[in-house]
């Protein structure tokens, strides 16, 4: 369940993409097994300008809330409107229909940064 | 509390079925199953059946002659009201009026009364009963003496009636049955707002009895969904909307209370709080947009902070943010008027209204 072509971070999240241009965003599924039935998320708008480590929204589960953080710095240019209404893709497939913003990276070397799947794989065994 | 967790006798059963495990009152319980989480687990009892783990619950008996009257002269709720076999949901409160904790008292005759208290107040429950007890009278913990499972939802009765419980007895009843050779009380009792059923079995009977309920169709669920189903009835939950600091009166359980009774404990605070008119009072909120309020929010009408809340969730019946919250009485607020719940610095509207949630269908 950590496929091999994208990155991550230790707060859990992955982005797809080299970096060239706008990467996508989504939470892993040792994520939202953790977080349980989602059912509420709240993401920032179109044009937000983001640094690696802010807070980008939120996602609810019925037990509990959780920050979703910023892998990278950059400039939010999409995010996944049909969350709104149905925030359970989420948990079905949060590594394709799941994902939550698309963020253009203000250093396209930023994402190279980031655990790659062998030492996120380490992460969620530790 | 001791360090280590206590496990219920279905421990096994629960890890067997992929449960993610919680702390209730010091007892690792099941929070949700694998396959099921917390919104297919509510549906289930909602629509068909779910079955609840629920033995961290307390289990005390008092008995010797005049039980049932010692009892009586202390706990709020009149068991004068009720008759051998019945059970009743009743408080036990200090001086003051502060809930000690909420419990249910199932009256077996005027020498033997069992109760229930939550999980984390047992100890005591049991110790105040026991400190008050004239000579006598016997008051006796029997935490792990029991296994509790609660069998919930519109299908509880023709499940558990092809299994040989009887299942025709008045809400909030009592029999003795037996299943497969150990004996069990059929209790028409729950917390979930459906009719159910909550089985007190031996610790270890307990669990031939849950085989047998889960191989019949009924879902198991965790207390995750416990508290998303009591939630949307306005069921309060000790500890959040009943606590020494929330009086019942308060909390709107004055029905809970036998008022005209010569003595209980508390009654002289509980009686000037309900003359003068409490200062605060638990209420429904139900928010008109998105959102989702948990406990300890502010509540606000205009700029006004006027309540905080007991427990918030997401009702998964009506798909709307739902909280109950103690509402100052000074500001008049009506059923219907709108405020805002401040949700991580979000001002967020919501409508005040009257729980429960969702219609319960408890007989």
């Amino acid at each position: 369940m950590i496929p091999e072509d994208l990155r991550y971070t230790a707060e859990h999240e992955w982005v797809a993409g080299d970096g060239s241009g706008p990467v996508r965003v989504g939470i892993t599924h040792f994520a939202q097994d953790a977080l349980g039935d989602i059912v509420y998320v709240q993401l920032p708008d179109e044009g937000t300008v983001v640094q690696a480590g802010d807070s980008l929204g939120e996602i609810e589960s019925t037990k509990s809330v959780s920050e979703i953080y910023a892998p990278i710095s950059g400039t939010v240019v999409a995010k996944n409107a049909t969350l709104t209404d149905e925030p359970e893709i989420i948990n079905g497939e949060p590594y394709a229909a799941g994902w939550l913003v698309e963020i253009a990276p203000d250093d396209p070397g930023s994402v190279a940064a980031l655990l790659d799947a062998a030492a996120y794989r380490a992460l969620t065994e530790s | 509390m001791s360090s280590a967790p206590l496990r219920s006798a279905l421990h096994d059963r629960h890890v067997a079925l992929g449960a993610k495990f919680a702390a209730f009152g010091g007892w690792d319980m099941p929070l949700e199953y694998s396959g099921g989480g917390v919104l297919k687990e509510h549906a289930a009892v909602r629509e068909a059946a779910g079955v609840f783990d629920v033995s961290h619950l307390g289990k005390a008996r008092v008995r010797g002659a005049g039980a049932a009257a010692f009892v009586n002269a202390c706990l709020t709720n009149d068991l004068g009201r009720i008759a051998p076999g019945r059970a009743q949901y009743t408080l036990c409160c200090d001086e003051s009026g502060g809930v000690v904790d909420d419990l249910i008292a199932y009256l077996h005759g005027d020498d033997h009364v069992f109760l229930i208290p939550n999980a984390a107040n047992t100890a005591e429950v049991v110790r105040r009963l026991a400190e008050a007890a004239p000579a006598g009278l016997t008051v006796t913990g029997e935490h792990r003496d029991h296994a509790v499972l609660a069998v919930q939802g519109p299908r509880s009765a023709e499940i558990l009636g092809k299994l040989g419980l009887p299942v025709e007895h008045g809400y909030m009843s009592f029999v003795t049955a037996s299943f497969q050779g150990a004996e069990l009380t059929v209790c028409r009792t729950g917390y979930t707002g459906e009719h159910g059923y909550e089985l007190v079995v031996g610790w270890d009977d307990a669990a031939a009895v849950w085989d047998a309920v889960v191989d019949a169709g009924v879902r198991p669920c965790g207390l995750g969904a416990r508290d998303t189903l009591r939630t949307e009835m306005g069921y309060p939950l000790h500890g959040q909307e009943l606590s020494l600091d929330i009086s019942p009166v308060q909390a709107r359980s004055g029905w809970a209370v036998g008022w005209d009774k010569p003595a209980f404990w508390g009654r002289a605070a509980l009686q000037a709080e309900k003359s003068e008119g409490p200062r605060r009072v638990l209420r429904g909120l139900e928010l008109t947009g998105r959102g989702i309020p948990r406990g300890h929010m502010t509540v606000y009408a205009g700029e006004t902070p006027v309540g905080e809340t007991t427990s918030g969730t997401f009702s998964p019946t009506r798909k709307v943010g739902i909280a109950l919250a103690l509402i100052d009485t000074a500001p008049a607020l009506a059923d219907g008027d709108l405020v805002t719940i401040d949700i991580r610095g979000r001002r967020t509207e919501a409508r005040l209204v009257k729980p429960p949630f969702v219609t319960p269908s408890v007989r």
